[in-house]
């Protein structure tokens, strides 16, 4: 069979345009052609597969900030599980502390994961749509001040549960702020899911706090 | 023997399928000048299309004396450019790796790392109230009360316990002290890179032999200058990584906001 090939080759050769590829050449030339475009084709994807939030990107931003943001929430929680008056206002408090802390867990390994370091170069909040200024204080929108965190841990009775819930209203309308802005940009699928399941119970809470802050008041 | 050998069984099939005299070395030989008649970059493909076939040979010759195709020739460079840059480039990732924070920490000018220079002077039993005598001003680690410093961020315009800013730094902070006597605008330059930032905290320290000295568990780095931009490499890069218990927290619970160098008893339970 080597001499069909070999026939046809020299056939082509001995016709009028000599300088023309034998077809086992041109053969070979497709082939590779079909390899460089390949090669091409993989590189490219790998490349962009393998692309990850980068220092400015807005999931870096939104892992850094939310996590600083939540701290400061398991904190509250933690004050309002030891010490709050309602039963359902020490459960709600134990059930954030837990959550909300276990979700900084998950962002922080995001970060180690694209290689970023836990603190950000840039100001905090700088990476949402609408750029939200922070003070320099550092507290991002619904925070509390150390004030009010002092005057949580300070207060007693029926003092606390009221303070929580006013400080908690307003701190997860900031977190559900801050998850809206990361989800108008980012479609990135594990900080996406975290934004909305955290966006949904955040609202959740809202509204069972809302109901127990009637019924204590 | 054992060097003959191995070549011995993957000659011999050769020889079968020409099914000619040619010993040892011979058929490469001949190969290569058919090879390198037929130009370079072609001698593989030409050899191994060839089989071995005797009539073959003959033909490659008078290929190659109506002049090269530049087309392939180009393609096969291309492709062999392609082949070695995705080599190239997964090998230099590879070999570069992730840069970790350790690998970040050690590349700070001048930081001095404990935990490889004295892993004992940093070790400890288990908490300790009261005062603690220490090996290294300001301390770096070691036993620590039950108590930390809060350290979201705080800025405390006086000496606090190191008792409790070492509790602190197991937990991830970087402490930042500065010699007590430094200028206001100075002391503002330095609030500037600690505040807002969790596992990060400050105070001005008594008898501190450099202008501003930065502490995270094991790790040490004195400065002249509060521009110094190696300031806020370490504290970006040591924060919350130094921590040696990872996931806990700095800013809730048992924690002190109290200034003095004399260490607090943990309050007592948070009233109901």
């Amino acid at each position: 069979m080597p001499n069909a090939t070999q026939g046809a080759a020299q056939a082509e050769r001995n016709g009028t345009e000599p300088p023309r590829p034998s077809r086992t050449l041109r053969q070979l030339t497709l082939l590779m052609a079909a390899v460089l475009l390949l090669g091409v084709g993989w590189t490219a994807a790998t490349l962009l597969s393998n692309r990850v939030p980068g220092e400015e990107s807005a999931e870096a931003g939104f892992a850094r900030d939310m996590s600083r943001h939540h701290a400061q929430a398991v904190e509250m929680a933690m004050i309002v599980y030891a010490k709050g008056q309602d039963p359902a206002l020490r459960q709600i408090g134990y059930d954030m502390a837990l959550t909300q802390q276990a979700q900084i867990g998950h962002m922080q390994r995001w970060l180690q994961e694209w290689e970023l370091l836990p603190t950000g170069s840039r100001p905090a909040m700088e990476w949402m749509p609408d750029a939200v200024p922070v003070g320099p204080d550092g507290l991002m929108p619904g925070m509390a001040t150390r004030e009010e965190i002092t005057q949580l841990h300070e207060s007693q009775g029926a003092e606390v549960d009221q303070l929580f819930i006013k400080l908690m209203i307003d701190h997860h309308l900031g977190g559900i702020h801050m998850a809206d802005g990361l989800l108008e940009v980012s479609d990135r699928p594990e900080v996406v899911r975290l934004a909305e399941a955290s966006k949904q119970a955040q609202q959740k809470e809202i509204n069972e706090l809302r109901k127990l802050g009637l019924a204590d008041g | 023997m054992s060097i003959s050998t191995p070549g011995g069984p993957e000659r011999r099939p050769t020889v079968v399928s020409t099914g000619k005299k040619p010993a040892a070395g011979r058929p490469a030989a001949g190969a290569k000048a058919t090879g390198a008649k037929a130009g370079p970059g072609k001698s593989g493909s030409a050899q191994r299309t060839g089989g071995g076939k005797g009539p073959r040979k003959p033909i490659t010759p008078v290929k190659v004396s109506q002049g090269r195709s530049w087309g392939p020739i180009a393609l096969f460079v291309a492709v062999g450019v392609l082949a070695t840059s995705i080599v190239g480039f997964g090998a230099w990732a590879t070999f570069k790796g992730s840069q970790s924070w350790q690998d970040k920490a050690a590349g700070i000018d001048g930081i001095v790392n404990y935990r490889e220079i004295d892993p004992d002077g940093i070790s400890y039993e288990s908490h300790q109230s009261g005062k603690i005598e220490y090996k290294y001003s300001p301390p770096v680690g070691g036993a620590h009360n039950n108590a930390w410093q809060r350290c979201l961020g705080d800025v405390y315009d006086a000496p606090i316990a190191a008792e409790h800013a070492v509790h602190s730094m197991e937990h991830g902070a970087v402490w930042l002290t500065y010699r007590p006597d430094l200028p206001p605008a100075d002391v503002e330059k330095l609030a500037g890179v600690i505040r807002g930032n969790d596992f990060m905290l400050m105070s001005p320290y008594e008898g501190l032999d450099a202008a501003v000295s930065l502490q995270a568990w094991g790790y040490q780095l004195k400065v002249d200058s509060a521009d110094d931009p190696r300031i806020t490499e370490f504290t970006t890069t040591l924060a919350q990584n130094a921590s040696i218990e990872p996931g806990v927290p700095c800013s809730s619970g048992n924690y002190t906001t109290g200034t003095g160098t004399e260490p607090r008893e943990l309050a007592p339970p948070t009233g109901g």
